[in-house]
């Protein structure tokens, strides 16, 4: 399996300020993305994600490092021909309709005319834009725009999807769309790489991810490797029973009314619980072990950065 | 990393590329500059540049619209010397058309206008102030020979300087200098030779002005000007005659102590050698009682 | 065509400015005023008509080209719309040459619609039509095209009010290089007027577009001066465009 992306030693340094100050922004990026796969890219605000994806995408010249893109060099337009790109708050040409602006798009790309209608056709069809698709993009609301970025950035059906935070700002059933719509992309053989901050999300479609803190990338690799099956602790929650109860046996998160909330971290004492809930005649609400989420991996490996 | 490396090779090569067409452009402007530059264009002669805030000035400071800026003011000049309530409006009439003249050495209707509004200019001052209005008519000439000297083609100049001199001045010798100068431009009227002679005469060198009518009766292209200029001749052959009958006659009385009866008196007494006849061999006309000769005809009625 | 892709946006964007048309709609006005002017003057009126129109046209023309010229790149950085757009197979070449070709294109449909409204005023009084004055239009036209580079090199890398000064003090230098050539013929040979010398190369000299005042006089203009004035503008445009690529490629949008 090739590598979709491979980056190797990135370093990017920026001057700011009047009187410039260097600021070391990417401080040695070394990573790769391999074909087929959903690969997730997180870190803290102002680790370096956006600047990774501009040096990628030819907005920024790197100061030193190689990027290679489906096997060709990053420094070449042409590198970009199967790349299919959304930014995190899409901006577009507010005087064109999506249609002109989707026209335009494929013009870019040398799109021919006859593909070219009928890709925009298709795919406003698959992100819902058919009835607006006459209006000025200026008459959109963020879903909408959102949605159009969508389109442009798979007219020229790209092998390769990059997506800046494209889960930001939108409500449940949009994230699951756009989950269920990267998922697709990756039955469909594309590759996609996105940054989220919304972990969970990331957790529940990505094969791969790399972690960047402060410029640096700090853990790489499968979600599998990196997020052990450990148990955390289980928490239950009864009813019927007063939280001394269960003194020694767990820790009492919460108790409203009759109900409370227990977190059991030692998992020998779990059946214990069990018994003493069916001993007192009490009610057992729900029980459920918490295993270690990438939240947690996040969490940890940021703090000790 | 081949790849990379090819790339980077595009990018360098894609960098000398337009730093070579940087430098061939570059070139290529410089050369066109200097040849441009060699293309003489009917670019108004005699431009010299004088750092102070005149037309000369003005005309490098309107940035390519000075033509606009010469129509502009004058059409603000005509406006304003149209105004009769601003007292001292031809102070600065030179100044102004002056600026007008720089800016566009070929518009040429400021340059007889501007003359015609500094002849009213005199005129209306004449009575009240005199010392202005003898400046406004010096004005008028300088606002001419600057035209003549902006368009040496143009005969109309110093025409309109001879009429002015003519008429208004009345200073012949001027006037006689301007005639001259426009009979020289080529598609000057023919008529202005025949001003130019007539001003000599009223100049008073009569014998310049019969030498000069003869050369123009001599050369008459057609018989109404061979009139004109016999008609002329008649004149000044007839003021020379009366010139020296009147100086004989004034020695006559002188010695004798009254008029003569008749001019034949002249002769006899040795005064004259003969009696002068007019151009067409008549007698003048003798009044014993008050002395006065006159020619038998006026000279335009031959 | 990317290029002519990119070329066809820009002048969609740019005919929704209003400022074009709040500028030609004053250049319609100075060049129908010169008719109600020409009333005022005593003499030749149509030299009045011809000036004003010519002058309108040029001096609106310059107007528009640097107003809009000087947004055309910023605009899309500050809006970040160039993300989307460079991050296609694009050469940043291709960008900068598609905004100055839709610029031109606009620019050249303002012309064209000016120098019909002055030649309609002329014909109507003098009832012929005057080549030599398209002759002048043309001219000031290739002007137009050499601040529009210029306009759009600034607009690469400053913000649209110092681009605007720039690109305005372009056009001043470019129609003062006669005071460098005044300078140089009362410089003694050396160092200093070497320099000097190199500066006046350098630096444009927009007069050689300007016809205005021969047309109206209808002074004969040696024909190798077209030719020659011709390739300089050339020359020139394609200068500037190099310069503004070159630089336009070097920059990171953070």
């Amino acid at each position: 399996m090739a590598d979709a992306i491979r980056i190797q030693d990135l370093r990017k340094n920026f001057r700011l300020g009047f009187i410039p100050k260097t600021r070391e922004i990417l401080k040695g990026i070394t990573f790769a993305v391999r074909e087929g796969e959903i690969f997730g890219y997180l870190g803290p605000n102002g680790a370096g994600k956006t600047t990774t994806i501009k040096c990628l995408l030819g907005l920024i010249r790197p100061d030193a490092g190689t990027i290679e893109i489906l096997g060709r060099s990053h420094l070449s337009p042409r590198s970009r021909e199967p790349l299919g790109f959304l930014p995190e708050n899409p901006y577009f040409y507010d005087y064109l309709t999506a249609r002109e602006f989707l026209a335009f798009t494929a013009d870019l790309f040398g799109l021919g005319r006859r593909e070219k209608e009928d890709r925009i056709r298709r795919l406003l069809a698959l992100v819902g834009l058919e009835r607006a698709a006459d209006l000025p993009l200026r008459k959109y609301s963020r879903g909408m725009l959102q949605r159009a970025g969508l389109a442009q950035a798979l007219i020229n059906d790209p092998k390769l999807v990059i997506l800046d935070e494209p889960l930001g700002g939108m409500d449940p059933i949009g994230r699951k769309e756009i989950r269920d719509i990267i998922v697709r992309f990756k039955d469909e053989g594309k590759t996609v790489f996105f940054t989220s901050h919304i972990l969970q999300d990331i957790e529940m479609i990505c094969d791969r991810v790399a972690i960047i803190v402060g410029g640096r990338i700090v853990k790489e690799g499968a979600l599998r490797d990196l997020v052990s099956e450990r148990v955390l602790f289980t928490e239950a929650t009864v009813a019927g029973l007063p939280p001394a109860a269960f003194a020694g046996l767990g820790e009492s998160v919460s108790a409203q009314g009759d109900r409370v909330l227990l977190r059991i971290f030692d998992e020998s004492k779990v059946d214990k619980v069990l018994d003493l809930v069916r001993g007192q005649k009490g009610r057992l609400l729900s029980l459920s072990p918490r295993t270690e989420t990438l939240e947690d991996i996040f969490v940890e490996t940021v703090t000790r950065t | 990393m081949a790849m990379a490396k090819t790339s980077f090779a595009n990018r360098r090569r894609g960098t000398l590329l337009l730093i070579g067409l940087l430098v061939a452009s570059a070139a290529g402007f410089s050369a066109l500059k200097a040849a441009t530059d060699r293309i003489a264009r009917k670019k108004i002669p005699g431009s010299s540049i004088i750092y102070i805030p005149s037309g000369k000035f003005l005309k490098h400071a309107t940035f390519g619209y000075r033509a606009l800026a010469a129509d502009a003011i004058y059409l603000w000049a005509i406006q304003y010397y149209s105004t009769p309530a601003i007292d001292d409006r031809f102070d600065h009439l030179d100044h102004i058309f002056a600026i007008i003249n720089e800016l566009d050495l070929r518009f040429q209707d400021p340059y007889e206008i501007g003359a015609m509004i500094a002849v009213q200019g005199a005129l209306e001052l004449r009575a009240e102030r005199p010392e202005q209005a003898a400046k406004a008519m010096r004005d008028a000439f300088t606002i001419l020979d600057r035209g003549a000297a902006n368009n040496p083609d143009q005969w109309v100049y110093p025409f309109n300087a001879g009429h002015i001199a003519l008429i208004n001045l009345r200073d012949y010798a001027l006037a006689e200098k301007y005639f001259e100068q426009c009979m020289k431009i080529p598609g000057a009227p023919e008529f202005v030779e025949r001003l130019r002679a007539n001003a000599i005469f009223k100049k008073g060198d009569l014998q310049t002005s019969w030498e000069t009518w003869l050369d123009i009766y001599n050369r008459a292209p057609d018989e109404r000007t061979k009139k004109i200029a016999s008609n002329h001749l008649y004149r000044v052959k007839a003021t020379i005659d009366r010139g020296a009958l009147e100086k004989a006659l004034a020695e006559y009385r002188q010695r004798s102590g009254r008029l003569p009866s008749d001019l034949a008196a002249l002769v006899r007494t040795g005064l004259l050698r003969e009696v002068p006849k007019d151009l067409d061999g008549k007698d003048y006309v003798y009044d014993p009682a008050t002395g006065s000769v006159k020619t038998g005809i006026s000279p335009w009625r031959r | 065509m990317k290029i002519r892709a990119i070329a066809g946006i820009t002048f969609k964007e740019a005919k929704r400015d209003r400022v074009l048309y709040l500028l030609f709609f004053f250049a319609a006005l100075g060049i129908v005023a010169s008719r109600v002017l020409a009333l005022l003057t005593v003499g030749d009126r149509i030299k009045i008509i011809k000036d004003v129109g010519l002058a309108s046209i040029s001096l609106f023309g310059v107007l528009m080209a640097i107003l809009i010229g000087t947004g055309l790149v910023y605009k899309e950085i500050d809006k970040k719309t160039i993300f989307t757009l460079l991050a296609k197979p694009l050469h940043r070449a291709e960008f900068i040459l598609g905004k100055f070709l839709g610029l031109v294109m606009t620019l050249f449909v303002m012309t064209l619609t000016m120098s019909i409204i002055f030649l309609a005023i002329v014909f109507a009084h003098t009832l012929r039509i005057e080549g030599a004055l398209l002759v002048a239009v043309a001219y000031i036209f290739l002007e137009l095209v050499l601040i529009t580079a210029v306009a759009i090199l600034f607009s690469s890398f400053s913000t649209p009010i110092l681009s605007s000064l720039f690109a305005l003090g372009f056009y001043l230098i470019g129609h003062l290089s006669w005071g460098l050539e005044l300078i140089l013929k009362k410089m003694a040979p050396g160092a200093g007027r070497t320099f000097v010398r190199a500066l006046y190369t350098v630096l444009p000299d927009l007069e050689n577009f300007n016809f205005k005042t021969e047309v109206v006089h209808g002074l004969a203009i040696p024909p190798a001066i077209y030719l020659s004035s011709f390739v300089y503008g050339l020359c020139y445009t394609v200068f500037i465009l190099a310069l503004a690529i070159l630089i336009f490629r070097r920059r990171d949008f953070i």
